[in-house]
């Protein structure tokens, strides 16, 4: 279903976004490793002899594949370089062993690095003048790689990030000048700078907040906190889509050390917004990230005091509310009883999982529920059956790390799995009749696939045997008509479930949802007059389409409908409508829709 | 509809990882008003705490009037939902939140054993279904259409 993508699909997919973003070009792949990325035969050269405006980025250049050394360079970007071939040129830059020109360059980067503080301004000017040379406004693409090796940089004897003698605070100034670029930078590369450590990218975060793309690739990066001073969190690169940081110790120690997947998902948790890493699409299914926004940076939240409503009772709508409690009313008397007999009420391809939330809640600490002596059996209770029973234990994912096995087992699809998973857990007891202001319920149709299915939540607590204690739940359902002849159509389930979610927690008082207004903390104001309802607007086609498949159509025209539904694809609304038409006879009915149908609008058909 | 293999459980499973990241770490900025509308579509469907809210103006509108929040996620679960191709996918959050500023926030003068400006427990299911807008070779997009929140501690 999803995974129609091969392994070849999946670098297609990275390559194409890299190109989009400007991190690789069209023949990165074709190029020889041996051909010397940045191979610098004279255009850095011709760069300071030029004078100052012609190092000016120009469309033109852009466009013939002729412009600043920046651009121009990036063809060899990224994937080739860290190529067996070209590895030794990091090392290269990195020891001080041989007396290459860029070991030149450090000496004299060295021995003028004292000046710095004194040549004030005119520094400053220079790395405006450097950070334009490689600047690709077409592209948004600031090209930042080995800048120890460029001879203007040589030339003005500037120490850039990374090589010795610098410090943050060069790297602070070219991401402050980055940061007033036009338009605003999209791709930063900071390849092969030998930056060692991540205190050298601590302003990044600040003057570049909204960065899509970063290259740190072959950099000497080895431990997590170097990281940290970027990681998308607290206001850091919330924005990012796509990071390098292959030929960083701290990837290939993690690859040599077969922890690949664990290595992904700490880069994962540490950056939300990432798409792709190291080339490889690490999402396949994506959402409309805040950088499609037109939200002005730096916006202060709005301070509210009190809460936009206050806490209403269950919402229902667009469906028979009987519908609800009935479904309600049977489901949890079985599952306290009789599991195995719910085995009806699931979709032949339903899916049923469980998890445990273990955290202790706040609220119901310091309301002492855990230690009471109105509850003692609370003490009782334990999490172990919850974690791993169940046929394949609670699917936390948060606690999964992972692992595709865990994510499997704990997914169970189809009536029989799901009971049986159900059947392996603490026996309940809901008291759903006895007390119903402890559950509350939401619930409304939402379009799935082609036609409409119910989503609800249901929020309560139970008492778990044999300890007697009482739990707090959860359970979250995509439910469907059940359809004439289904299996649980003929047990008598009106509606039956697509995908069961169950999620257990330490008790809370059902108080929590107790209508009423609300206080976000002491001292502040309730929660303001509810606003006038906007009510949901539901598809009305949709709409219509579950109540009909709901109404209870009486015998002998529900088979009827049916059939004429079989028979010509129509949806049951347009079916009724038909056999009314024809006085209720089928014949006729059958043959009225082969005269019209080329005539229908694709809303009659199911 | 197909029969789920090992790898499309990953492919959701990593995929509800990265929504809810992306979606609280979003909901806790100082941009969320402008930022969280754009998981939805005009078409999709909220309530908060029993009180509905329309489409992206809905949501904007709901986190006009919201205190700062901070949201701390425990548990989550997903499944892709039979019954349609890509498939739709629930995700079940449950975590706490803490409004305002916390518990710091609350004057000198309450009591210890006050639970104003504790955590709350929070549960949020969401419906998620593909953006037949999607750019055919990039990762297939999903949009929030359903979206269901309670406190519930």
């Amino acid at each position: 279903m999803l995974s129609s993508e091969g392994p070849s699909g999946n670098r297609t997919l990275a390559s194409k976004a890299l190109r989009k973003a400007g991190l690789i070009d069209e023949d990165a792949r074709m190029r020889d490793v041996s051909d010397r990325p940045g191979g610098r035969k004279g255009h850095p050269k011709s760069l300071i002899h030029k004078t100052r405006t012609s190092h000016r980025p120009r469309a033109i250049d852009a466009v013939m594949g002729k412009d600043q050394p920046g651009s121009s360079n990036r063809s060899p970007m990224i994937s080739a370089r860290f190529s067996a071939g070209s590895s030794g040129q990091g090392i290269a830059i990195r020891g001080a062993s041989k007396a290459t020109a860029a070991g030149r360059l450090r000496r004299n980067a060295i021995s003028v690095n004292g000046d710095n503080s004194t040549r004030g301004p005119k520094i400053i000017e220079l790395w405006r003048e450097f950070v334009n040379s490689r600047w690709n406004p077409e592209t948004r693409f600031l090209n930042l790689e080995r800048m120890v090796e460029d001879d203007f940089i040589a030339k003005n004897r500037m120490t850039p990030p990374g090589a010795p003698g610098s410090s943050a605070k060069e790297a602070g100034v070219i991401f402050k000048i980055a940061g007033q670029l036009k338009p605003e930078i999209q791709t930063l590369s900071l390849a092969n700078n030998a930056i060692s450590n991540g205190a050298v990218l601590s302003m990044l975060s600040h003057y570049l907040p909204r960065l899509a793309n970063l290259s740190l690739e072959g950099n000497s990066l080895t431990v997590w906190k170097d990281l940290d001073y970027i990681a998308g969190r607290r206001g850091k690169l919330e924005h990012l889509r796509e990071l390098i940081l292959k030929g960083n110790p701290i990837r290939e120690l993690e690859y040599q050390n077969n922890r690949v997947e664990k290595f992904k998902s700490e880069i994962a948790r540490r950056f939300p917004s990432l798409e792709i890493l190291d080339q490889e699409a690490i999402v396949k299914i994506a959402f409309d990230t805040p950088l499609a926004s037109t939200s002005a940076a730096g916006q202060k939240p709005r301070g509210a005091t009190s809460f936009p409503a206050e806490m209403m009772p269950s919402f229902v709508t667009g469906v028979d509310g009987n519908l609800i409690s009935n479904f309600l009313m049977r489901f949890f008397p079985l599952y306290d009883n009789q599991r195995s007999a719910l085995i009806d009420a699931y979709h032949p391809q339903a899916t049923f999982s469980f998890s445990a939330n273990t955290t202790i809640p706040a609220r119901a600490r310091i309301e002492g529920y855990h230690t009471s002596k109105d509850m003692p059996n609370q003490k009782k209770l334990e999490w172990a059956p919850w974690l791993t029973g169940g046929n394949g234990g609670s699917r936390n994912l948060s606690r999964m790390g992972g692992s595709a096995d865990k994510m499997e087992k704990s997914l169970h699809v189809g009536g029989e799995e799901a009971v049986k998973a159900m059947a392996n857990l603490p026996s309940t007891r809901h008291d759903v009749a006895g007390s119903p202001e402890k559950f509350c319920v939401d619930a409304w149709p939402v379009s799935h696939g082609d036609g409409t299915a119910l989503f609800m939540a249901i929020h309560g607590q139970f008492t778990e045997l044999p300890a007697e204690g009482i739990r707090s739940f959860d359970r979250s359902f995509i439910l469907a008509p059940a359809p004439e002849g289904s299996r649980a159509k003929l047990s008598g389930w009106d509606v039956m479930i697509l995908s069961d979610q169950l999620n257990v927690r330490a008790y809370s008082s059902h108080t929590a949802w107790q209508p009423g207004p609300m206080r976000v903390q002491a001292g502040m104001p309730l929660s303001s007059v509810n606003p006038t309802p906007s009510t949901i607007l539901l598809n009305p086609a949709a709409l219509a389409q579950l109540q009909q498949a709901l109404a209870s159509i009486p015998e002998p025209q529900r088979s009827l409908v049916q059939q004429v539904c079989q028979q010509t694809g129509l949806n049951v609304q347009y079916a009724i409508q038909c056999l009314e038409g024809n006085g209720w006879d089928l014949g006729r009915a059958i043959a009225n829709f082969d005269q019209v149908k080329a005539t229908l609008a694709q809303d009659a058909f199911l | 509809m197909t029969t789920l293999t090992k790898n499309d459980i990953h492919i959701v499973s990593t995929a509800a990882e990265h929504f809810t990241r992306l979606y609280y770490t979003t909901y806790d900025s100082s941009t969320r008003a402008d930022d969280l509308p754009n998981f939805y579509r005009d078409s999709s469907a909220v309530t908060w705490n029993g009180t509905p809210f329309q489409g992206k103006a809905g949501v904007r509108e709901l986190l006009s009037k919201m205190p700062p929040t901070k949201h701390e996620v425990q548990s989550f679960d997903c499944h892709p939902v039979p019954g349609a191709q890509p498939p739709s996918l629930m995700v079940s959050v449950s975590g706490n939140v803490t409004h305002g500023k916390g518990p710091a926030g609350n004057p000198a003068a309450t009591p210890a054993k006050s639970v104003d400006g504790q955590p709350r427990v929070f549960h949020q299911t969401f419906m998620l279904v593909p953006d037949p807008a999607t750019v055919p070779g990039e990762p297939q997009k999903y949009y929030v259409n359903g979206d269901i929140l309670r406190f519930v501690g």
